[in-house]
């Protein structure tokens, strides 16, 4: 058993440098990491029940979508799906930088991850108001399920924005051992939203495709 | 070697469970005494599913009181050997208790579980699954909200909460639901099943002997559930054949003028926008088919006698018998009152 | 039992200090803003207890109701609200928060050696919120409007169309919001399990209680979201008019069922995984040896965790299912009583080949183990399907469950309180009273509860308001209703016997019955940092090493891993424990009552439908949580 010599008080690093020593000193993931991957453990099960739930309603009926209703685009879902992908890159630069005690790449490769996300939240807004216009939610099980799967997903974006704001604002009075790991588990939190969308975005337009 | 720690000054309790094996086997011998008594038991089966159903039971009622036994007797002994360390044969090596932890908690466990399985689950469930698509004679049973619709296909034929079935006859229950989930129950017969809205699921009756089979709602269905009773006539097949017959037919002409005036009644007051009477203009479809309710033993399913005493409550008041049944009460004067029942009681 | 000395001038110093860093006020104010994990379990045993006596109360009425046939104690309607908050209340407010609200949080960081859990506020976070939606489902109550379709509501009767009030609205937003304290609560087990066990005690050096809470945590983390899918489906049709169970829009009601068993059967398992816990924790102390086959206990504690999750059409087999699936899903379910059967034998083994002192924390565990026999053998016997589908929805199905669920979890709960007693409250009950309150509350339970498997059988189905006179049932309620107000005087003794003893009864030291886990090691009740020195482990009986408690003595006065320069405990590896980091915690906050008080308000404006204000209240939320995040540990 090590003893208090080589031991950090990681809370006590309150300076980038204090931080990026104690994270790399570290050897198990921190609390905060295990406790997002629960979390991200309780969302893919909310995501696994609602695709399973739209595959099964498919499978109660003979035409999917029902008749009266449009079969759903896909090109642009799809194009904005790889747009929302391609923030992991980003993210995952951040949180690599804030390993490395740079605050200002971190901030930077955040608030580029961010306006990015926003791009492909208006873009999800536009086909949102575009599919809610050819049906209405209420009209049956398939504009049911449709527009809650994607809603509910487009939910998990906006709370994802929402903690990068705060860090972006959190990290304009420098990096601390809190911050860093926060940094991590944002990003973290972000690889499952945007490998979720996968899955999420070919249920969607499977009727399609 | 002891494997466990000695503590000082602790005198041990006189008090163990030898008595606690007392209380569920003298229930057990109870259930004995019980098993046949009440007209909705599925252990006084009366045809071949539920009676393979009901040995099922008995088997499987012995062997869970010999494992249960044996787990108690351990207990015992564990109260009278409470000064030693270990057990007779077993002692305490932990080899061996490990090993007898293997053999009573996976392998015994896997031997009886593999032939329930298969005694139950492969070969019981053939006799009690639902018949096929095409089997003979079909009796659509509807349940609503707190009753059940029976019809007879390819007759007119409509009653509602009694079913007659032609006795030693294989008859396929078909049953939906029109609101919410009910599930039809005739224990004695066979095993329940559900009664879905847009799904419909099959069940044999096979009655063995004539007689009455009482039934009742079997799954949460709202306010009244307690009171969605439903029962199954069997009949020899002649008698059945008659009756069947005699509910094809509308409704016998009202013969005398008070009820001739009860048939206006009838139809002037709401009671024609749900319900149907055969013969006359009423069609209704809410509530149940009356063009035959005298021939039926009971009213509100199963819940009072159908006699002319218990009809005028029902009619003038149905919330103080049936708090939340769907039907009205009707603003009926003395002589409209005696008018309708009249009517209603010549409907056989 | 160890002896107390008084400790050198050099460790009283210590003591004194570490008093001094993590003593949390007294009075209101210090209770609202805890972040103490045996203030939260302390918080949530009164609370938990609260719902048990109105989910009690609901059942004497349920049980005066059904005295003789056709009973008019209570209206149909009144009747099947109070049979539905009874479920929901037992098994959402009572039994779960209790064993993993009270006894989880309390005495899982003693048994790892850690000073507190992994996150302090988001465990004050949970009981807050646990609270708060307690309240909320109760509201219903109060407003005449509770939910009354049953503890699983199932649809259609649980929709707008035919229950039009709001008391399925309190039920879906109720469940969801409660939800979010059992998810906090989860989450924060199992990383401070991973995390937090003291350096040296790898997983296998582990107490068994402690995999019990693990095993419950996982199965509540991949569970809780199917219920939140029916949920928030169920919500969508009823507020705003959507079609997922709608028959004529293509839904399909049945879709509930699944989504709802897939949530419910791994729920009766976290409902008795705790209690489990519990058992192995007594019975080791009591038999005073080591547990039989302690590595297949643990292992057979996580499979049933994981197993549970393949079974839950069995819930289903009335309902048309295809042939091919039900006979997989009655092999699951047959294949999932395996490792009871691993537990209950390695536990009576233990028993049986120890020295057992039949105390009262004992007898309320063998009691536990021939009730919880009972109730596992009739369902092994709903697992044969054509069975099943003649006791499916009656009576033999409510003996059944209570005999799991209140054989098997609230008979180790009785036991624990009784075992604990005197370490959280620093007094020893009345031993001969404790005896007394055992055997009623048994005679009571097997008299409510064992008559309910004869009547099914007679035919009697479940949730029926009244039943006629003329069916053979009459005499059999009579006794169950006895039998009920038996077991309500049993209860009762217990909390006479804890309430006198709270106040007179005899000092209890830091080990009255010889324990093998770590909180025996330490005062009663526990100072508020729980350990002087972080415990040295070398096994699951660490109280047992007398050796390493010895050490500990030692290490206090040579100031070796105490920890006392701030709020700290150790952070360890997951798999060996070996010694990573030294962890700042979080002293007490506002954050955690104000955001719980502010998602009640956004639930209420959703109950309400007034969805923007929700949406505002939720923004609110959202900056309340930002506050909570900007103090940060080191501050504090």
């Amino acid at each position: 058993m090590s003893d208090a010599s080589d031991v950090t008080r990681s809370m006590e690093a309150t300076g980038a440098v204090a931080a990026s020593y104690a994270a790399r000193r570290r050897r198990a993931r921190p609390s905060g990491w295990w406790g997002v991957s629960l979390l991200i453990c309780t969302e893919a099960a909310l995501f696994g029940t609602m695709i399973a739930s739209y595959f099964y309603l498919q499978a109660q009926v003979p035409e999917w979508p029902p008749p009266g209703v449009d079969k759903p685009i896909v090109t642009w879902p799809l194009v904005l799906t790889g747009v929302l992908l391609a923030t992991s890159v980003p993210l995952f630069l951040a949180a690599r930088a804030a390993k490395r005690g740079r605050t200002r790449a971190t901030w930077l490769m955040l608030a580029l991850a961010l306006l990015v996300q926003c791009a492909y939240i208006g873009g999800q807004a536009l086909l949102f108001v575009d599919d809610y216009n050819k049906s209405h939610p209420t009209e049956n099980a398939y504009t049911s399920i449709y527009f809650t799967l994607v809603g509910l997903h487009a939910a998990h974006v906006i709370v994802g924005m929402a903690l990068i704001a705060f860090l972006l604002v959190r990290l304009l009075s420098g990096l601390t051992n809190y911050r860093l790991v926060g940094v991590r588990v944002v990003a973290l939190y972000w690889y499952f939203v945007n490998l979720i969308a996968v899955p999420v975005v070919l249920t969607q337009v499977s009727p399609s495709l | 070697m002891s494997v466990g720690r000695a503590v000082a000054g602790r005198p041990a309790d006189p008090r163990r469970g030898r008595w606690r094996r007392v209380a569920p086997l003298a229930s057990a011998v109870l259930v004995a005494l019980l098993a046949g008594c009440g007209p909705l038991s599925p252990l006084d089966p009366q045809s071949e599913p539920a009676r393979r159903i009901s040995v099922l039971w008995w088997v499987m009622l012995a062997v869970a009181g010999v494992v249960f036994a044996g787990a108690c007797v351990m207990l015992v002994a564990g109260w009278i050997r409470r000064r030693e360390w270990g057990l007779p044969v077993l002692g305490e090596r932990p080899r061996l208790l490990d090993g007898s932890v293997v053999a009573f908690g996976i392998v015994i466990p896997v031997i009886t579980l593999v032939a329930l399985f298969a005694w139950a689950n492969v070969g019981i469930v053939q006799e009690t699954d639902s018949p096929p698509p095409d089997a003979g004679m079909k009796i659509e049973v509807t349940g609503s909200q707190w009753w059940w619709q029976v019809r007879y296909p390819g007759t007119p034929a409509v009653t509602a909460n009694e079913i007659h079935i032609p006795a030693r006859t294989p008859v396929t229950i078909v049953t939906e639901a029109e609101d919410v989930i009910h599930s039809f129950w005739i224990p004695r017969l066979n095993r329940k099943v559900d009664s879905l809205p847009g799904h419909a699921n099959r069940v044999e009756l096979f009655a063995e002997r004539p007689g009455v089979y009482r039934g009742s709602c079997a799954e949460f269905c709202g306010q009244q559930h307690a009171r969605m009773g439903v029962s199954v006539r069997a009949d020899p097949p002649e008698r059945f054949r008659a009756w069947l017959a005699s509910m094809s037919a509308p409704r016998p002409a009202p013969a005398t003028p008070l009820a001739r005036r009860g048939e206006q009644v009838f139809m002037s007051k709401q009671c024609a926008s749900c319900h149907t009477i055969r013969g006359t203009p009423a069609r209704g479809e809410v509530g149940p088919d009356l063009t035959h309710l005298k021939t039926r033993a009971t009213l509100a399913a199963l819940t009072i006698p159908n006699r002319r005493g218990y009809l005028a409550g029902w009619v003038v008041d149905p919330q103080a018998v049936k708090e939340g049944a769907k039907m009205p009460a009707l603003d009926l004067t003395g002589p409209e009152l005696q008018a309708l029942l009249e009517y209603l009681e010549s409907l056989r | 039992m160890t002896t107390t000395t008084a400790p050198p001038r050099a460790a009283q110093r210590r003591l004194d200090r570490l008093e001094r860093i993590w003593e949390e006020p007294s009075g209101l104010v210090g209770w609202l803003t805890t972040v103490d994990h045996k203030r939260i379990g302390i918080l949530y045993f009164f609370t938990s207890l609260a719902f048990f006596v109105a989910g009690g109360i609901e059942a004497l009425l349920i049980r005066t109701q059904l005295l003789g046939p056709n009973g008019t104690v209570v209206s149909p309607e009144l009747y099947n609200q109070l049979m539905t908050m009874h479920g929901v209340t037992m098994i959402f407010l009572a039994v779960i928060p209790m064993q993993i609200g009270a006894f989880g949080n309390y005495l899982l960081p003693l048994m790892i050696g850690a000073r507190d859990m992994a996150f302090p506020r988001l465990n004050a976070f949970s009981y807050w919120v646990f609270l708060v939606s307690g309240i909320f489902i109760y509201t219903s109550m109060a407003v005449g409007a509770a939910p009354n379709a049953g503890w699983f509501d199932y649809v259609p009767l649980g929709s707008r169309q035919f229950s039009p009030g709001p008391g399925i609205d309190f039920y879906t937003l109720g469940l969801i919001f409660t939800g979010i304290s059992t998810t906090a609560s989860a989450i924060n087990f199992i990383v401070t399990i991973f995390k937090l066990r003291a350096p040296g005690m790898s997983l296998n050096r582990m107490p068994l209680f402690c995999y019990a809470i693990l095993a419950v945590s996982f199965a509540l983390v991949f569970a809780l979201p199917s219920l939140s899918t029916a949920l928030i489906f169920l919500e969508l049709d009823r507020a705003l008019g959507m079609h997922f169970f709608d028959v004529g829009f293509g839904g399909d009601p049945v879709m509930w069922q699944h989504l709802f068993w897939f949530f419910g059967h791994p729920e009766v398992y976290i409902i008795i995984l705790p209690a489990f816990g519990i058992a192995t924790a007594i019975i080791p102390t009591f038999a005073e040896r080591k547990m039989v086959a302690f590595a297949l206990v643990a292992l057979a504690e996580i499979l049933v965790a994981f197993i549970g999750f393949g079974v839950w059409a069995h819930h289903m087999f009335t309902v048309g299912l295809p042939t091919v699936s039900q006979t997989y899903f009655a092999a699951a379910s047959m294949m999932v009583v395996i490792p009871s059967a691993i537990q209950l034998f390695a536990w009576i083994t233990t028993i049986a080949t120890g020295k057992p002192r039949f105390e009262t924390p004992l007898l309320f565990i063998i009691g536990f183990i021939v009730l919880f026999m009972i109730g596992g053998l009739t369902g092994v016997m709903t697992a044969a399907i054509p069975f099943d589908q003649q006791a499916h929805d009656t009576y033999f199905i409510v003996a059944h469950f209570h005999y799991v669920i209140f054989g098997a979890a609230v008979f180790p709960v009785l036991g624990g309180i009784y075992y604990w007693f005197p370490k959280v409250t620093g007094r020893m009950y009345n031993e001969r009273v404790g005896k007394v309150s055992f055997w009623v509350t048994f005679a009571g339970m097997n008299l409510t509860f064992f008559p309910m498997h004869i009547v099914g059988l007679l035919g009697m189905p479940r949730r029926v308001y009244s039943y006629p006179g003329d069916v053979g049932w009459s005499t059999l309620n009579l006794i169950e209703t006895l039998g009920a107000y038996l077991l309500a005087a049993g209860l009762l003794t217990i909390v006479a016997n804890l309430l006198v003893s709270y106040r007179r009864g005899a000092r209890a030291g830091n080990d009255p019955f010889g324990g093998d886990t770590l909180e025996w090691s330490v005062s009663s009740p526990p100072p508020s940092y729980n350990f002087p020195v972080i415990p040295k482990v070398s096994s699951p009986y660490a109280m047992w090493d007398r050796k390493d408690r010895e050490d500990d003595e030692q290490r206090l006065a040579e100031g070796e891993l105490v920890l006392e320069e701030g709020h700290e405990t150790p952070s360890s590896t997951v798999l060996d424990a070996d010694w990573d980091e030294i962890l700042d915690m979080p002293s007490k906050s506002w954050a955690p009552v104000v955001l719980a008080v502010v998602l009640g308000l956004v639930f209420a404006m959703m109950l309400l439908q007034h969805y923007v204000t929700a949406l505002g209240f939720a923004a609110l939320a959202g900056l309340v949580l930002a506050a909570w995040n900007w103090k940060e540990p080191q501050v504090a």
